[in-house]
């Protein structure tokens, strides 16, 4: 563990202090990439594709070209260039192919967004109409057309990941561990199921937006509303094959990611329209139609589960068959498919597992990361499945979860070892069946069923996740002193909203011993200025660059020390220091004051001393590995933070409406750094997988065009969709490597929430319920035996068992 | 961003009915259907003709005919307004769940059944309450009962040079008690997946229904103590829903009959 | 055409085009860039300003229908260097995350305070309702509200497992 003091004395980590960026955002100055304007910019606007697949037969722009204020039309054919993250698959703007619906062929810059608009539309676009490829099912038939008939040409990430050329396979993560045979072969029970989600919308508040000025000399300033500005920098300097250091990258205030700002987004676009235009800046804000089909969204899963379990109630083997609907991109979609193969199990011994995880191509809006990045679609199956088994076998659900959970000696299905410093799910299950009243009724309860006719039940559902990211992922950390002796720290760490700047200004100020408000965290980002940080995703953040940040303070003070030591004629391990000097331990009296040495000392001859006083932090996971690629061996995980929900919600029994009464919600953080920060992001994942859970989902029709992009038709949760009842808890089993112990929990909350409310619903209708959204109309199929559907246009079966579900041997 | 149009705010109703005649004229109350759909590329309006400066069109009042209101009152005026309160409580009950409290500070009843969606919200009270609309031309002005009102989705029985002017509640309803259940996919603002009214006035009994047909349902003739089946088939049979991204048919149907019954055990 | 609005307490006269929505005029015209885009479609309540005194989607406002009409926005709920009482408490209670909702949110709740000083649970909900907030999950934002009227001691906290 990072820290240099008992917990008992620490000052300020573990106290709630506002968050640094409140003034700016509650009176309305703090500036978004919505909000900029540049002079002389232009404004962009593109041609959508109205198909899910189709040949470009022909664009004609001559038309659009001659409007009034046109300044620059682009199209694919054009633009020779292909992005990926890790598999190098997409174009910046369709070329031959469109290969999902609202994908854009054609883009224009103008003077103002009408004129734009005019000319985009004035596009003449002739297609070949071509049948979709629309589930991913039906997409690995032998027979299924290729989403990407050139896959076995593209570049990839060749340590990671395993695209199959001639499929629609972007990528297959296997694992093995045991023997799953002999462990099926030694089971009393065997349970097989299928669980399914579509795909959801990630719903920042502020959509996709870019500006981009592309000048002479190929030097590339972009302003982005985005999460990881190394990462649009490096994948713009690859994918144009610039020098790093002619392009710049700056994000200011930025209004919500949850992984849909994670990659690249629009930034190559508008660079491309800018160089078009001769070097005018050029802007492209998404409508919150384009951030639902032109801007990714997260993958549906069908995940087929086959558990072997002992007389005992002890798994023995486990088959986790995981089928993630990429759409016609790879993006993040290949690295959730791993992240999710080897942690497809859950916070669960699984001594004999086989994995096969599945990346699968389709004409629909590409998948990416999304809060969870694949932990909340997988943990709904397992979590479900959890349920279903131990209802199978007889044995109440929560006892099932506690004797099977991961607990110190237990080995992951990379094989790691879990230790007591790792985390306990334990705790952190028993909370949450404690805070709801698990397996009980009470008076109060039995009375509001006998009044409503609605039956109550309760869930509990448990999770796990490990940062998804390179083994050797790095981040900085630097802080300069001012000349009062205040501190600014920069780093790319981006904060768009999750709170993690407070932290590190609170971490900063603890290990500095300054008060908080002698520390600020410098809001926008810039990869001229601030140092290197891979990307702003995985909940990674708090920890790494927490520990930078404590490492730059750390070396903050030795130069401040260095520089007081000398001034004072004494030794370095004679000084200590206070928020305002450094003096001598033995004469308290005889000091240098911080605000005297922040920029370099003058004695009292003049001579300077010492110079600016900066600390750098570097820091980089430790003791990770690659996995092998057919047994997928190895240490991936960061850190391992658990959690788990309890669920209380009651049901109407004819209709399948209901109600959540109560969500209690218990998370082993580590060390809570600021607790009212760890509570936001407890309750706002929590409501956002509440929503998913419930209402969320993209709805196709038969030729692929979504049908719901906009909040008209998906809801996202409101205020009044608040459960009645919240509770929060922390666990802090320190980690032993994290800043003052703590460990990452942003996307944790969202995790295994639809999962409890699945196993409410049962527990209190008996409503069998395999896939999510739960709407009232699912429910009340559910328990009138009716066949389940995700989508009521195209009527897709979903969520049914393939064979009988349980079988005794 | 607007497709392009002019606009034009008239002082008086001549005036008014001259721009109506315009090709490509709309009116405009609230905003709330009309510029969303502009923005959609829906309506491409060449003319929108601002009712809000008519006089009295944002007024609301109750006199021997019943309460009266002009083109331009809003949502929130009627929740605001104390005779619809205490008067038209069913009024309030719909008019209180359509949309968010923004919307309701901007959109009209006027505007909510000129737009004539099948899933209004306050034309299940119009209905039942037997509220008619005043239409004026330039012919004159001529009265619509809302139940002639709604001729399909999105189309009313206004005629070309037409305008709402004015909406009465008549004075004998005032009094009846009415509860409105309207299934939603969150319980925030949404559009409905069904929704019922049942309002009761003297022992007799209406339902009005929406998202239930091509336009808003009513109907009448049933008496307090009615059987809860008979109610439901009888509402049921007036009922012809789709299957849509909301919902299917089927359940449209089993919940429009569960919120009958709901409604004639739980009363108003 | 020609419209005379007075924002945040100033008076502007500007010559606007008649399919410009207020949102547009206020924060491409006026550089009054607190009231946001979220939708365009008057669902997500992230561009709520007052107009007349009243809590509108501006995104579905003419410019032209503000023509003599005065507009509040979030820069002006706070006069001078201190933060509104509404401000304050969005800020003690960790109401905000990304921020793009809060101008909306303050305006919203601003309405709400001022019809209703000490409005229930359900009422601070409802008031908010049209606001969409992805971040928060509302909880804080309503806590904020119950602090601001007195009832910090309704308000959630964090429990420590041991």
């Amino acid at each position: 563990m990072l820290s240099d003091k008992r917990p008992s004395e620490l000052e300020l980590v573990g106290k709630s202090p506002e968050r640094s960026d409140d003034v700016e955002k509650l009176t309305g100055s703090a500036t978004y990439v919505s909000d900029m304007s540049l002079p002389g910019m232009l404004h962009a606007q593109l041609k959508k594709s109205p198909h899910a697949r189709a040949r470009i037969v022909r664009i004609d722009t001559a038309k659009a070209r001659a409007m009034p204020g046109v300044r620059a039309i682009v199209t694919g054919d054009e633009l020779d260039y292909r992005l990926g993250l890790y598999v190098v698959d997409k174009r910046i703007l369709a070329r031959g192919e469109v290969r999902h619906y609202g994908e854009a062929v054609a883009a224009v810059a103008a003077d103002t967004l009408m004129q734009a608009k005019a000319a985009a539309d004035a596009i003449e676009v002739e297609y070949e109409v071509l049948k979709p490829i629309l589930h991913h099912m039906d997409a690995l038939k032998p027979d299924a057309p290729l989403v990407h008939p050139e896959l076995g040409s593209y570049a990839y990430m060749a340590a990671a990941f395993t695209p199959q050329p001639g499929t629609n396979v972007a990528n297959l993560t296997k694992l093995r561990k045991g023997d799953t045979e002999l462990g099926f072969a030694a089971s009393e029970w065997i349970v097989e199921r299928e669980y399914s989600c579509p795909s959801v919308q990630h719903v920042p508040m502020e959509t996709h937006v870019a500006i981009a000025k592309w000048e002479r000399g190929d030097r590339v300033t972009v302003w982005t509303s985005a999460q990881s500005p190394f990462t649009v920098r490096n994948l713009m300097c690859i994918a144009f094959k610039l020098p790093h250091n002619n392009v710049r990258v700056h994000i200011p205030y930025v209004g919500g990611g949850f992984g849909g700002k994670a990659g690249i987004g629009v930034e190559p676009l508008v660079a491309v329209l800018s160089r078009a235009a001769g070097g005018k800046p050029v802007k492209f804000q998404a409508t919150r139609e384009e951030e639902f089909s032109l801007l990714p969204c997260r993958s549906a899963l069908t995940y087929r589960l086959k558990t072997g379990v002992s007389t005992e109630g002890k798994i023995l083997a486990q088959e986790m068959t995981l089928y993630w609907d990429s759409g016609a991109y790879a993006d993040y979609a290949v690295n959730v498919t791993r992240a999710s193969g080897y942690s497809a199990s859950g916070p669960y011994e699984i001594p004999n597992a086989k994995v096969d995880s599945y990346t699968i191509y389709t004409n629909k809006p590409y998948g990416t990361a999304y809060r969870g990045f694949g932990h909340v679609e997988f943990h709904w199956a397992l979590e479900r499945h959890m349920e279903l088994v131990a209802q199978a076998i007889g044995m109440d659900p929560v006892e099932f979860r506690r004797k099977n959970a991961l607990r110190p000696g237990s080995k992951t299905l990379t094989g790691e070892v879990i230790t007591e410093h790792t985390g306990n799910v334990l705790k952190c299950i028993d909370k949450a069946a404690e805070a709801i009243g698990y397996g009980r009724i009470t008076p109060a309860e039995a009375e509001r069923e006998k009044k409503t006719g609605w039956k109550i039940g309760k869930g509990v559902a448990a999770l796990q996740k490990a940062p998804a990211m390179p083994s050797y992922t790095a981040t900085a950390v630097f802080l300069k002193m001012n000349e009062d002796g205040t501190v600014t720290v920069n780093l790319a760490l981006t904060d768009y909203g999750q709170g993690t700047y407070t932290s590190i200004r609170q971490i900063v100020a603890e290990r500095l011993g300054f008060p908080l408000d002698k520390v600020k965290v410098s809001f926008e980002c810039d990869t001229d200025k601030d140092p290197y940080d891979w990307q702003t995703v995985a909940s990674k953040g708090l920890l790494m660059s927490g520990n930078a940040a404590i490492l730059a303070a750390e070396d903050l003070l030795k130069n401040a020390y260095d520089t007081a030591a000398r001034a004072l004629r004494a030794q370095e391990c004679d000084l200590a220091h206070d928020g305002e000097k450094v003096y001598l331990k033995h004469h308290p009296s005889k000091a240098v004051r911080f605000s005297a040495m922040a920029v370099g000392l003058a004695l009292e001859n003049g001579n300077g001393i010492g110079g600016p006083i900066v600390g750098v932090g570097r820091y980089i996971a430790q003791g990770l590995t690659f996995l092998d690629k057919e047994t997928g061996e190895g240490n991936p995980a960061l850190d391992w933070t658990y959690g788990a929900h309890g669920m209380t919600v009651e049901v109407n029994p004819d209709t399948g409406e209901y109600r959540v009464l109560k969500i209690a919600s218990v998370y082993d953080v580590g060390k809570a750094i600021n607790p009212e920060i760890v509570r936001g992001q407890a309750i706002g994942g929590m409501m956002q997988g509440l929503g998913t859970a419930t209402c969320e989902g993209y709805i196709y029709d038969k030729d692929g065009r979504l049908l719901n992009p906009s909040f008209t038709d998906n809801k996202i949760p409101t205020a009044k969709d608040l459960p009645l009842e919240i509770e929060t808890y922390v666990v802090e089993t320190p980690q032993v490597d994290g800043p003052y112990g703590a460990r990452g929990m942003a996307e944790h909350s969202m995790i295994s929430v639809a999962a409890a409310l699945g196993n409410a619903i049962q527990k209190a209708s008996g409503a069998e319920i395999m896939h999510m959204p739960i709407r009232f109309e699912d429910v009340w199929r559910a328990l009138n035996a009716r066949e389940s559907i995700d989508n009521w246009i195209t009527k897709s079966p979903t969520g049914h068992c393939r064979s009988a579900p349980v079988q005794k041997n | 961003m607007l497709h392009d149009f002019r606009y034009a705010a008239p002082r008086t109703a001549p005036e008014l009915l001259d721009l109506l005649e315009g090709e490509g004229a709309m009116m405009l109350a609230g905003g709330t259907d009309l510029l969303p759909n502009v923005r959609n590329g829906v309506f491409k309006p060449r003319l929108v003709v601002d009712v809000k400066k008519l006089p009295d069109s944002d007024r609301i009042a109750f006199g021997a005919e019943g309460l009266e209101f002009g083109p331009a009152v809003t949502l929130n005026d009627v929740l605001r307004s104390k005779d619809a309160r205490e008067k038209y409580p069913a009024l309030c009950a719909c008019v209180h769940e359509l949309a968010s409290h923004q919307v309701r500070n901007r959109a009209t009843v006027v505007g909510n059944v000129m737009n004539a969606s099948p899933c209004s919200d306050t034309a299940p009270a119009l209905l039942c309450l037997g509220a008619r609309a005043i239409v004026r031309s330039k012919t004159g002005a001529r009265e619509l009962p809302f139940d002639h009102f709604f001729a399909g989705p999105k189309k009313t029985r206004l005629e070309k040079g037409e305008f709402l002017e004015k909406v009465i509640v008549p004075a004998s309803s005032a009094g009846a008690k009415g509860r409105y259940l309207k299934l939603k996919r969150i319980n925030g603002h949404d559009l409905g997946i069904v929704g019922v009214l049942m309002l009761e006035k003297d022992g007799a009994l209406s339902f009005a229904v929406s998202s239930a047909a091509p336009t808003p349902v009513l109907v009448t003739g049933l008496r307090k103590g009615v059987a809860p089946d008979e109610a439901a088939a009888k509402v049921l049979a007036a009922c012809s829903p789709i299957t849509d991204v909301r919902a299917t048919k089927e359940y449209r149907e089993f919940m429009i009959g569960v919120y009958v019954r709901r409604l004639l055990s739980e009363g108003v | 055409m020609r419209i005379l609005v007075k924002v945040n307490g100033d008076t502007y006269e500007r010559e606007v085009a008649e399919n410009r929505t207020l949102l547009r005029f206020l924060r491409e015209d006026l550089g009054i860039t607190g009231p946001k885009e979220g939708c365009g479609m008057g669902e997500c309540g992230a561009c709520t300003v007052f107009l007349n005194g009243r809590a509108v989607n501006s995104c579905m406002v003419l410019a032209v229908e503000a023509d003599g009409a005065t507009v509040d926005t979030v820069e002006g709920e706070s006069k001078g260097p201190e933060l509104s009482e509404i401000q304050k408490a969005f800020e003690r209670n960790h109401a905000v995350q990304c921020g793009f909702c809060t101008p909306g949110m303050v305006m919203s709740v601003k309405e709400l305070l001022r019809d209703n000083a000490k409005p229930s649970v359900d009422e601070i909900k409802e008031a908010v309702e049209g606001n969409f907030c992805r971040c928060t999950g509302y909880a804080q934002i309503v806590e904020a509200v119950l602090d601001l009227t007195g009832r910090a001691s309704e308000k959630g906290g964090i429990g420590h497992v041991e």
